[in-house]
């Protein structure tokens, strides 16, 4: 049983453990916050140097391969993809041609074209390699799903990791902000200034969220 | 010692106050990561549609390109009381019809024009608010970079979501500083701190290098 002069400390003790959750979820999350930041500009600024990707095809290659099998086209082109050796996320071209199997593959480092003549089996590849930097950039946005197509999903277990990540960085970013506004009002000199900054912050984010929107 | 002390407290009050400057753009970009990886929504379903006719088609805009199309394709959508970023303009020439998308927090309209009946078909979708702030993240965004900005509030914007990066950099710069500043935390902060890099570096290696 606890005894008063210990719930008196608990907020002390709380109060310390919210400091230390803060700075500890920061440096955690250090290198994947810089990592989304710098991305996150470069993808605003699509005509910086950095932010070029290369977008040129390698010379592609053919092989003999079984017709796919599978009881849905994710299936068959995962088939496909075993046969073939290749792995990542599978994103699917606007329109197939009668007599085909297309699709592509997506890894922030490498695209892949796949086309697949199912009369003939023969499986036509074609790889646009990126550069270290540039799959750096496309990480940032490398989710498997487009809210705004419902028929994307994830289908490689390393997006889904990836994902996972980028939630989890999210969610410390929300406890992180959450802890600093307890630990910020706790400082009574700093209140006054304080709401004037946050309140300019608020204003001026609020007005692009829900202002603009009539 | 006393400019050390200084320098301790200005950088504590910086990190603090620009902290809470930047901290509702932080809650607003983290929140939409949440829907842009797990969401789903069928933008087909227009939630209001109205015709307007006698419109005044600039000469021109079939064969016009880049920002020159968004300039005069600015006029069609200002006559139809649409304002937003321009997304594109798509002429298709057999049918003598533009497609003008428009975008802005909360709505989403496509501006469908028939040039010889002079008349346009305005779609509107409603998007939520967490739909909204899923478009200001990826505002202005890397693609058609020479159209980007074309609405005065994406410029704005732009400066913003900048400015937040800028701001977010500092304050983990500072908070990198004001934690090594104690001495007792250093040891489990450093642990972390490797934690966390084991874990990024991991993670790129694994899908991006």
């Amino acid at each position: 049983m606890r005894s008063p002069s210990d719930r008196s400390r608990l907020p002390l003790v709380l109060e310390a453990w919210n400091r230390r959750l803060h700075y500890y979820l920061g440096l955690y999350f250090l290198l994947f916050l810089w990592l989304f930041s710098l991305t996150g500009l470069l993808l605003n600024h699509p005509r910086w140097a950095l932010s070029r990707i290369p977008n040129d095809p390698g010379p592609s290659y053919e092989q003999t391969i079984e017709p796919p099998v599978g009881d849905s086209a994710i299936a068959r082109a995962h088939d496909v993809m075993r046969r073939l050796g290749l792995s990542g996320e599978v994103e699917w071209p606007s329109q197939q041609t009668p007599g085909r199997f297309d699709f592509n593959i997506a890894i922030p480092r490498r695209a892949t074209q796949v086309r697949v003549d199912l009369a003939t089996g023969r499986a036509t590849v074609q790889h646009i390699d990126r550069s270290a930097w540039s799959a750096l950039r496309i990480s940032h946005a490398f989710s498997g799903s487009r809210y705004n197509n419902p028929s994307s999903s994830r289908d490689w277990l390393l997006t889904t990791v990836w994902v996972i990540a980028m939630d989890a960085l999210a969610l410390g970013l929300l406890v992180m902000v959450a802890g600093s506004y307890y630990m910020w009002y706790r400082l009574k000199p700093r209140r006054t200034l304080g709401w004037i900054v946050l309140a300019a912050g608020l204003t001026s984010c609020g007005l692009f969220a829900f202002g603009l929107v009539r | 010692m006393n400019a050390e002390r200084a320098l301790y407290r200005w950088t504590r009050d910086l990190h603090l106050y620009l902290g809470l400057f930047v901290s509702p753009f932080a809650i607003a970009f983290t929140v939409s990561v949440f829907f842009l990886n797990h969401a789903k929504v069928d933008t087909a379903s227009a939630t209001a549609v109205e015709t307007v006719s006698d419109l005044n088609v600039p000469p021109g805009l079939d064969s016009a390109r880049g920002r020159d199309a968004v300039e005069r394709a600015r006029i069609i959508v200002d006559q139809v009381r649409v304002s937003g970023e321009i997304g594109f303009v798509r002429y298709i020439r057999q049918e003598q019809r533009f497609v003008i998308p428009v975008s802005r927090p909360g709505i989403e309209t496509v501006v469908d024009v028939d040039v010889p009946g002079r008349t346009a078909t305005v779609s509107r979708r409603a998007t939520g608010p967490l739909e909204s702030l899923a478009y200001l993240h990826k505002s202005p965004g890397p693609h058609n970079a020479d159209l980007r900005g074309n609405w005065f509030w994406t410029r704005v914007w732009r400066y913003l979501a900048d400015g937040t990066v800028y701001v977010l950099l500092f304050v983990s710069a500072t908070g990198l500083y004001l934690w090594y500043a104690i001495r007792a935390e250093r040891r489990i902060g450093l642990v972390l701190l490797g934690a966390g890099a084991a874990t990024f570096f991991g993670l790129l290696y694994a899908i991006a290098l």
